[in-house]
């Protein structure tokens, strides 16, 4: 790196700067340096420019995942993580739904039971009955079990009150094109005048703003939500069964 | 024992590509002020680095070899974004070089008026720059990183560092000639 004495140019002071000089070649620049203010000026400017490259980019921003049209490699045994996952917590909910669906179907009936046989202070009964589950199976056994109930309230003359609330996929029992039991409930609605059913106003509002036209049965009411009826009939000491 | 060896020694590879990496990322940015190319950058480097793990003849030339393949990424992405011209990619591109995020920030913080000022320097200049500056690799090692002469890396680190120190004054806050002093007034 040849250096004419009277001119120091601008690309010998960068390698000073960088420490790219042999060794002779660095003395004879803080010699010149040592002599030479605006020499000094200018290392002092390219250092301080040096320091600030180093500055800006010593935290650079976060990394972010990859977007679309340039996916890496990382991305996709996340996806493929993800699916998996997904794929094992599908499997463990069926099983669990399938395990629970059967318990409280059994719990339920239990309960039913245990309203039947403690029914000691002549008070009517009021049962809320909530259902949340579209499993055909379930409401089938949430039908039954009410029936069978009103069934004995009525032979033993007392009274009792049972509503069924409906959220969720359970509004599908109370939906007039969709219920697998529509004439069934119509059949026991005429048999039971104390028997009522209520539809969550929330569930239809989603459904309806998906584009579904719910068209409910005959003689259901909607509440405007399924919680805020089961809130209030818990505050008129209604007895709750989930299914 | 071979085998044994040969297992920790890939593994020893392997550490020595994850600590690299924050490095790698921080030029990749440098050069693309994108954080999501940066990081595809910088994971296709990697990758290739592990597939080619035998070409590498000298261990302690690592660092410049695996910014040689960074380099060729680079020039791999512009390449194929001639070939596609994606309008989202032009778009972000023009976005990431020329507006908002880098010069808004530009206004207010030392740090986002630098990296505004590198965003700006021609693309040749802006790679030897930060080789240099935040890698520290020598003139040589920058020649041989971007297959270009030692007297190209230092005529272009010249031109980048004489446009920055322009730029950064251009780019500085003026400053209110007007100052206001407090005035007692009876």
């Amino acid at each position: 790196m040849k250096q004419d004495d009277s001119v120091v140019s601008d690309e010998f002071l960068n390698a000073f700067v960088d420490d790219q000089l042999e060794a002779a070649e660095k003395s004879h620049a803080f010699e010149a340096i040592g002599h030479d203010d605006t020499l000094k000026e200018r290392v002092c400017e390219l250092r301080g420019l040096k320091e600030m490259v180093k500055h800006a980019y010593a935290h650079p921003p976060a990394r972010v995942p990859a977007v679309k049209g340039r996916r890496s490699r990382a991305s996709y045994l996340q996806a493929l993580a993800a699916c998996m996952l997904l794929c094992i917590g599908a499997a463990s909910g069926w099983f669990a739904h399938v395990w629970t669906g059967m318990g409280s179907d059994r719990e339920m009936a239990r309960l039913l039971q245990s309203v039947q046989h403690n029914d000691v202070g002549g008070e009517p009964q009021k049962i809320i009955v909530h259902v949340s589950s579209s499993n055909p199976v379930r409401l089938k056994s949430a039908l039954d079990e009410t029936e069978s109930l009103l069934d004995a309230y009525r032979r033993s003359n007392r009274p009792l009150q049972v509503e069924i609330v409906a959220n969720g996929g359970g509004v599908d029992l109370l939906r007039a094109d969709v219920s697998p039991y529509a004439k069934r409930i119509g059949m026991m609605q005429e048999k039971y005048p104390n028997l009522g059913f209520m539809a969550c106003g929330q569930t239809i509002k989603k459904l309806r703003e998906k584009g579904v036209d719910v068209q409910l049965l005959p003689r259901t009411g909607v509440a405007s939500s399924a919680l805020d009826q089961i809130t209030r009939r818990l505050k008129q000491d209604w007895v709750y069964i989930k299914v | 024992m071979k085998i044994l060896s040969l297992f920790s020694r890939a593994h020893g590879f392997n550490d020595q590509l994850e600590q690299s990496r924050e490095r790698l990322y921080r030029v990749a940015y440098a050069w693309s002020h994108d954080a999501a190319l940066a990081d595809d950058l910088v994971q296709e480097t990697l990758s290739k680095a592990l597939k080619s793990h035998g070409q590498l003849r000298e261990p302690e030339m690592l660092n410049s070899w695996l910014f040689s393949i960074l380099t060729n990424c680079w020039r791999d992405h512009f390449r194929l974004q001639r070939e596609t011209e994606d309008i989202e990619e032009v778009e972000d591109f023009r976005c990431v070089h020329e507006t908002t995020p880098e010069d808004e920030h530009a206004q207010t913080q030392i740090v986002g008026r630098v990296r505004g000022a590198v965003a700006r320097l021609a693309l040749g200049q802006r790679q030897v720059l930060t080789l240099v500056d935040l890698e520290e690799f020598s003139y040589a090692e920058v020649a041989a990183i971007l297959e270009i002469p030692v007297g190209t890396v230092m005529s272009r680190l010249c031109r980048a560092r004489r446009a920055l120190k322009e730029m950064l004054q251009e780019l500085a806050p003026v400053q209110s000639a007007q100052v206001s002093h407090i005035r007692r007034v009876k």
